[in-house]
């Protein structure tokens, strides 16, 4: 299941790399894309702002099919105030683009698996997929606009080359 | 449960036997073998010789084809009453027809579940020469390379006249030419039936294009002389040197033809309390063309599902000779009584 989450991150990581380099995010003291995912990162208080932050959530897996098909839900998490050029006032516009931005980087909704190291990542034998996300309503607070976006993930387990079952 | 019933003594232990229940199961897994076709013989499961057995290491002989759904097996054997005197009445009942089909589907995708879902003749789609005609069960294939002495049924050795571009990851079918065969062909498992006339125009590709004999190369060595690994054991053993070797683009199953696919089968459920049920066919004949259905898994995405259908052939039990079609057995849980 960790194939797949990191699958899917770096597929989505990658896709809006090339899609708008301009979105960045400074961590650890490194310019990284504007994507994240939580729990992989230090704890904080509050999110930060125009970058995508993913969040695995509910899990399950059925074990009555050749391969277990494994599905794992992502909630995409993002929220802006705007720029402070035009005193926040465009914050329905940067939240709309961040929305045209998750939907362009989520298509093709398949992907190669891989096996993410440090080094170098190996492709598996099967595909990461996942179905078009659901968007829930923007909320507002103050000037801070947000929305999530979820999006189930799938796959299938596979068998390793020492025999024994992919984790 | 902490208290007492009130009798006193020390605490209650398990009779050790228990009362029998419904049997409670998951799913059942299906296993086929080869029929000889020729000779009319079928693979038999001898329960009480195999039992219970690890569902991912079947008996010899027997293929894992996976977890099925949706099984389910009909008895038509009609049984009349003989009646006499006036006014009639019921004397005894006579057995007056055998017959019995079976259908489920399968859960995955393999060149055999594809050609026991098929009905009929499943075709391997092979690789084409260049330049050739466009045909939908495949067009004329490339020339085959040639196994050379030696081979297993997962290492297969080539002459040197060539490999025939075969590389790991290629599936390739393993068999005779065609040239004069009549009757029943197919290393491993009969897969298909010529008749005395022949095929008209029949290309030396053909016994590949229909044999089952197929696998998955994994590993290719040699120059000019190439082995090849394959993922799995190949259906009919060792192959013999002299046999082509073809690179196998997917498969094609048609609506038409006049072979029926014939196989023994093996369905094993499992019960949650360690008991097993089995249902042996000895004979089984597809029954119907290909067809699916579709299971949603989530909007819009959907399991695409291999439907199959059969119907039971007689065998004769060995033990007091008499007619059946199908075989269900039931090996109690540990601790059951019976």
């Amino acid at each position: 299941m960790q194939n797949a989450k990191d699958t899917f991150y770096l597929t989505l990581r990658n896709r809006l790399a090339a899609l708008n380099p301009a979105r960045t995010i400074a961590l650890a003291g490194k310019q990284r894309p504007g994507i994240l995912v939580e729990e992989n990162e230090t704890p904080v208080a509050q999110r930060p702002p125009d970058v995508f932050v993913l969040r695995w959530t509910g899990a399950a897996v059925d074990h009555w099919l050749p391969a277990m098909l494994e599905t794992q839900t992502c909630e995409i998490c993002y929220w802006t105030r705007g720029s402070d050029t035009n005193l926040d006032m465009d914050r329905g516009k940067s939240l709309t683009q961040m929305d045209a931005e998750l939907a362009s980087i989520l298509q093709p909704a398949v992907t190669q698996k891989l096996v993410v190291s440090g080094t170098s990542d190996l492709p598996m034998n099967t595909n990461v997929f996942w179905l078009d996300p659901t968007y829930d309503a923007a909320k507002r607070d103050g000037e801070r606009l947000a929305r999530t976006a979820t999006v189930q993930v799938f796959s299938l387990q596979e068998t390793l080359s020492n025999g024994s079952e992919e984790l | 449960m902490s208290g007492g019933s009130g009798s006193g003594g020390g605490m209650a232990v398990p009779s050790g036997w228990q009362t029998p229940s419904a049997p409670v199961m998951r799913r059942l897994r299906a296993y086929f073998a080869p029929v000889q076709r020729s000779s009319g013989v079928p693979a038999y499961f001898d329960p009480a010789r195999a039992g219970a057995f690890n569902p991912s290491a079947p008996p010899a002989g027997w293929t894992d084809l996976g977890w099925i759904e949706n099984f389910a097996r009909k008895s038509s054997s009609t049984i009349s009453a003989l009646r006499s005197g006036a006014p009639a009445v019921v004397q005894s009942q006579v057995r007056q027809e055998l017959e019995a089909t079976v259908g489920f589907r399968f859960l995955s995708w393999g060149k055999l579940q594809l050609a026991l879902a098929a009905g009929s003749e499943q075709m391997n789609l092979l690789a084409t020469a260049s330049g050739a005609v466009a045909a939908p069960s495949g067009g004329t294939a490339a020339t085959a390379a040639r196994t050379a002495a030696g081979s297993t049924s997962t290492i297969v050795q080539l002459t040197s006249a060539g490999n025939a571009g075969l590389a790991a990851g290629d599936i390739v079918a393993v068999d005779a030419d065609y040239t004069t065969q009549t009757g029943y062909v197919g290393s491993g498992a009969s897969a298909a039936y010529i008749p005395a006339t022949g095929i008209p125009g029949g290309s030396v590709d053909y016994i590949r294009r229909v044999t089952l004999n197929v696998a998955r190369v994994i590993a290719t060595s040699g120059t000019t002389t190439t082995t090849l690994t394959l993922e799995a054991p190949l259906l009919g053993g060792a192959p013999s040197a002299g046999l082509g070797v073809q690179q196998v683009i997917g498969f094609v199953d048609r609506e038409g033809g006049s072979f029926f696919q014939e196989w023994s089968a093996l369905f094993a459920a499992q019960g949650e309390q360690g008991d097993w049920i089995f249902y042996h066919y000895p004979r089984l004949q597809a029954m119907q063309g290909a067809a699916e259905t579709m299971v949603k898994l989530a909007d819009p995405l959907q399991w695409v599902h291999l439907d199959a259908q059969f119907r039971a052939l007689p065998v004769t039990d060995s033990n007091d000779g008499a007619q059946a079609l199908c075989f269900r057995s039931y090996l109690p849980a540990p601790n059951n009584t019976v």
